[in-house]
């Protein structure tokens, strides 16, 4: 069973989303910042009739710098009835699966231990499956 | 079979909600055979669908009242208060079975039998004591008929609204872009039509997820029964506007308050039979319960023909409560006693029964209702009875709002809070930073102020100097505020719920997009008063302050409110409105440099249309004048004509406006008069041309001043016409001509004064006009 996903890049290394998980990418073209919000949290981006939590997915990641380019492109998720939006470094393309996801290996390091459902082969090499809900929860429910 | 399974439990509840209410009604008429059938039906109903699912249980009780009732109609037998209660328990055994049914458990054991022999005619119940049928009883009004309908799942129709609102935000968008490029008619036309008609669908779409408020008034009578059986009371109630809608989860929202303040007023307002009689009323208590709708609000209104509240009886409780000191109970109107009513801790019941109780009381209902942005007011006669209102919002989703700008950041403020708007550069409002704090004293009050850019960690303090103070008051009564860098504009919010991580901050309500698809976020001002200690949790001390701190009122200034082009709430001092016509459009004429109509023979420019097309036969039109010039600004509705509440509170970003004024609780623009003549009455006429009369004997005159005097303005009448002339002009005249009226005398020489004093040399241009605006203004005084 080959299943479709959304290949991107955070923090300068392969992500990738399972095409389910993934409602729209949409271009975010205006970010209103949310006061005393966690860092992670990019601010509020309109979707028609929407409003948008932009998650900053390498901060959420608690990983340091930003990307020099961000993609104006971010893949819309949707947990819990919310609808969040996630920048990301890039968002490559959309890649079958070789196969099924394996463990993640212990050498991922803690914060993308956190967010991993498994490693994943594609055709366009080995990325770590991405778990949504785990993402937007930020880097401090790690902590707690 | 699933599904099947769900629709026989979904009628049978919908079937429930309809069937209680006639029962009750019912009782009280045991001869109403249009209501005994109904009940029928559903027991029948109910029989026939649970042999089809093989509930036995079931099955066998909706016989047994079936069998029973149907006795009833027959004839054999009465409709006794005991056969009642019996119906009754079984459809609550009913309601029970199916929820059990529903949640797929075990049905409740045992105790059929015992319903079922309560079915059975008893012995003190004659049962061969006939009923007088029907005819005494006369037509009942008709029954709503039977509407067609479906069943939709919630989320559909929620994935509809939300598209229509795509749809509108697009429109919106679509309709700035128009306006930017200058519209092009060919494609003004067809927009206009969409639009309305996507208003329309928006409103159906609305609609759909009303419920009329029959759903929620259906259970009402069987629980006043309840009680007024449990108390000993004879209760009636009554139903009124069952037909108004209200959103599905306005009226889940409704329902425990309604309920509360029911049984407070069967509880603690209507007074045993016996009492009832002594004071010459009837035995029968009569409870009221109506709704209306006015505008986009729903007012529930519960009254009682009980007993009332007695205001220094409350009052003395409040003191025993420690709510209130006995000199501010003092000092208080009856009004605000008998706000203590919503006191924590107060109970007008002098006992404490098992049905209203303790702990739960007006101030939780109250807090209840304003947590959806109602509000609950009661008005009470002592031994006449009680009135509690319910103010209600049409939807819980959306919220009337004020936006407010703080450095970057625009927020929403949610206009239930909101009792007035200061601006620091009006220097009526005084701020202190004392310790950390701000302290405002506004009025002769000190009230604690927020800096929301402190709140909200942002870098830049709001500048005290020029900032904007919105006062907010709590459900505690306590009152502060927060300054902010500008007051934007009032905006409905439709709400959205917040993402885990953004409610976890503690400072915002919701999020909202606005007209233009810019996402804000609502403050929660409930929670950010917790948050810095600003909530106590009396209410009074404050309402009495206020009072004795309020200056001596300025004389109040009259405006009419009106709904603007715009669909807009707008206000407009009443100094300038000269009149109110309604204009055929055809007395309408769009021109380059705006719209004209005529009015009485006159032209004069008409604003307010704001670019839409008049989709109507006529207009309603304000005529506006400052005393020399008029023009007429259009409205789609006049409102209401009212006293301006307090002090205009100017608003920035928007020139139309001079500011916003809080009426009604609503917070309307009013109209900038002043920029309205200031930008439009330069191109308007004086409403009439005052005349003048000129010595038309004299050729220099025909040729060079009669023109000079028409472009100033001015009619000229000639020596043979015999109407009465503002002005007259002579020129080298002897004679002192009519004094009635005012002189412009001129002479024809440059110097010497031998025509009088007043005279002017005629080729002085300025010395003559200025001489005829004076002799004017003294001709009109």
């Amino acid at each position: 069973m080959s299943s479709l996903l959304l290949l991107t890049r955070i923090g300068g290394r392969p992500a990738a989303f399972r095409a389910e998980d993934i409602s729209s990418i949409v271009e975010l073209t205006e970010i209103a910042p949310v006061p005393r919000a966690p860092n992670f949290i990019a601010g509020l981006a309109g979707l028609r009739s929407r409003a948008l939590t932009v998650i900053d997915s390498r901060k959420a990641l608690a990983l340091p710098g930003s990307p020099e380019a961000p993609d104006v492109r971010a893949p819309v998720v949707e947990v819990g009835s919310h609808a969040y939006a996630l920048l990301v470094d890039r968002v490559d393309d959309v890649v079958a699966a070789v196969g099924e996801p394996t463990l993640p290996p212990a050498t991922l390091g803690p914060a993308w231990a956190r967010v991993a459902r498994g490693m994943i082969e594609t055709a366009a090499g080995p990325a770590v499956l991405v778990d949504v809900a785990a993402l937007i929860a930020g880097p401090h429910r790690a902590a707690a | 079979m699933d599904d099947l399974l769900a629709d026989f439990v979904a009628e049978t509840r919908e079937m429930l909600q309809a069937i209680e209410g006639e029962i009750v009604a019912w009782e009280a008429d045991p001869a109403d055979r249009e209501r005994l059938d109904a009940i029928f039906r559903f027991v029948h109903t109910v029989k026939g669908n649970c042999g089809f699912f093989d509930f036995p249980r079931l099955e066998k009780l909706s016989h047994a009242a079936e069998s029973a009732l149907s006795e009833v109609r027959a004839g054999r037998r009465r409709a006794s208060s005991a056969l009642v209660t019996a119906v009754l328990a079984v459809i609550d055994r009913i309601t029970d079975m199916i929820d059990a049914i529903d949640a797929g458990e075990g049905l409740p054991e045992g105790g059929d039998d015992i319903l079922i022999a309560a079915l059975e005619p008893s012995r003190d119940e004659p049962d061969s004591e006939t009923i007088q049928a029907g005819e005494q009883a006369g037509p009942r009004a008709a029954r709503t008929g039977n509407t067609r309908s479906i069943r939709l799942p919630v989320e559909l129709l929620d994935r509809v609204m939300s598209g229509v609102s795509d749809m509108v935000l697009a429109r919106n968008e679509l309709a700035r872009r128009l306006r930017d490029h200058g519209a092009d008619p060919a494609l003004q036309g067809p927009f206009e039509r969409l639009s309305t008609i996507l208003d329309e669908v928006r409103e159906g779409a609305t609609r759909m997820r009303m419920q009329r408020l029959e759903h929620l008034f259906g259970a009402l009578p069987r629980m006043v029964r309840d009680l007024s059986a449990e108390l000993g009371k004879q209760v009636m109630i009554d139903l009124e506007g069952g037909d108004v809608e209200l959103d599905r989860e306005m009226i889940e929202s409704v329902r425990d308050p309604l309920t509360h303040i029911l049984r407070n007023a069967v509880d603690h307002g209507i007074e045993p039979p016996a009492q009832r009689l002594a004071a010459g009323k009837r035995e029968i208590g009569i409870i009221t319960v109506s709704a209306r709708r006015t505008g986009n609000r729903i007012i529930v209104a519960v009254s009682d023909d009980g007993r009332g509240i007695a205001l220094d009886k409350l009052a003395d409780k409040a003191v025993a409560a420690g709510v209130a000191s006995a000199a501010d109970v003092a000092a208080m109107t009856g009004e605000e006693k008998l706000d203590l009513i919503f006191a924590p801790g107060l109970s007008t019941a002098d006992t404490v029964s098992q049905v209203s109780g303790r702990g739960v009381g007006m101030d939780v209902v109250r807090a209840n209702v304003e947590k959806f942005g109602g509000s609950v007011s009661v008005s009470s006669k002592e031994s006449r009875g009680t009135i509690v209102f319910l103010h209600l919002p049409l939807t819980l989703s959306i919220v009337e709002g004020l936006t407010v700008k703080v450095g970057a950041h625009t927020l929403g403020l949610p206009r239930s809070y909101i009792v007035e708007i200061a601006r620091s550069v009006s220097r009526s409002v005084e701020a202190d930073r004392i310790g950390d704090g701000i302290f405002l004293t506004f009025r002769g009050e000190r009230v604690p102020c927020l800096d929301l850019a402190e709140v909200l960690g942002l870098e830049q303090e709001v500048d005290l100097e020029r900032a904007t103070f919105v006062f907010l008051r709590l459900v505690s009564g306590d009152l502060f505020a927060l300054a902010v860098d500008r007051v934007l504009d009032n905006e409905d919010f439709v709400l959205k719920p917040l993402p885990p991580a953004l409610e976890a901050i503690g400072l915002y309500g919701g999020t909202a997009l606005l007209d233009d698809g810019k996402p804000i976020l609502k403050i929660d001002v409930p929670g950010l008063a917790e948050a810095y200690g600003l909530a106590s949790h009396t209410r009074i001390r404050t309402a009495v302050q206020e009072r004795s701190a309020e200056q001596p009122a300025a004389p109040a200034e009259h405006a009419v409110v009106f709904t603007s082009f715009a669909g807009r709430k707008r206000a407009i001092r009443m100094a300038p409105i000269r009149h109110i016509h309604t204009l055929p459009v055809s007395a309408i004429e769009p021109t380059e440099g705006g719209m004209l109509a005529t009015v009485d023979g006159t032209i004069l420019p008409l604003l307010g249309t704001e670019g839409r097309t008049l989709a109507n036969d006529t207009i309603t039109a304000l005529r506006l004048g400052d005393g020399e010039v008029e023009l007429l600004y259009a409205v789609a509705g006049i409102v209401d004509s009212i006293e301006l509440p307090g002090p205009v509170v100017p608003l920035e970003g928007d020139e139309m406006l001079e500011g916003t004024a809080l009426i009604d609780g609503v917070i309307v623009g009013v109209i900038d008069a002043h920029g309205l003549f200031a930008r439009h009455g330069r191109a308007a006429l004086p409403a009439q041309r005052p005349t003048c009369r000129l010595p038309s004997s004299d050729p220099w005159v025909a040729s060079f001043l009669e023109p000079l005097i028409r472009s100033a303005g001015y009619d000229v009448l000639g020596d043979g016409d015999g109407r009465a002339a503002d002005i007259t002009v002579t020129l080298d005249a002897v004679e002192e001509s009519n004094a009635a009226t005012a002189v412009v005398r001129l002479r024809s020489r440059a110097e010497g004064t031998e025509h009088g004093p007043g005279s002017i040399y005629r080729y002085d241009r300025d010395g003559l006009l200025s001489a005829l605006a004076r002799a004017r203004s003294g001709a009109r005084r």
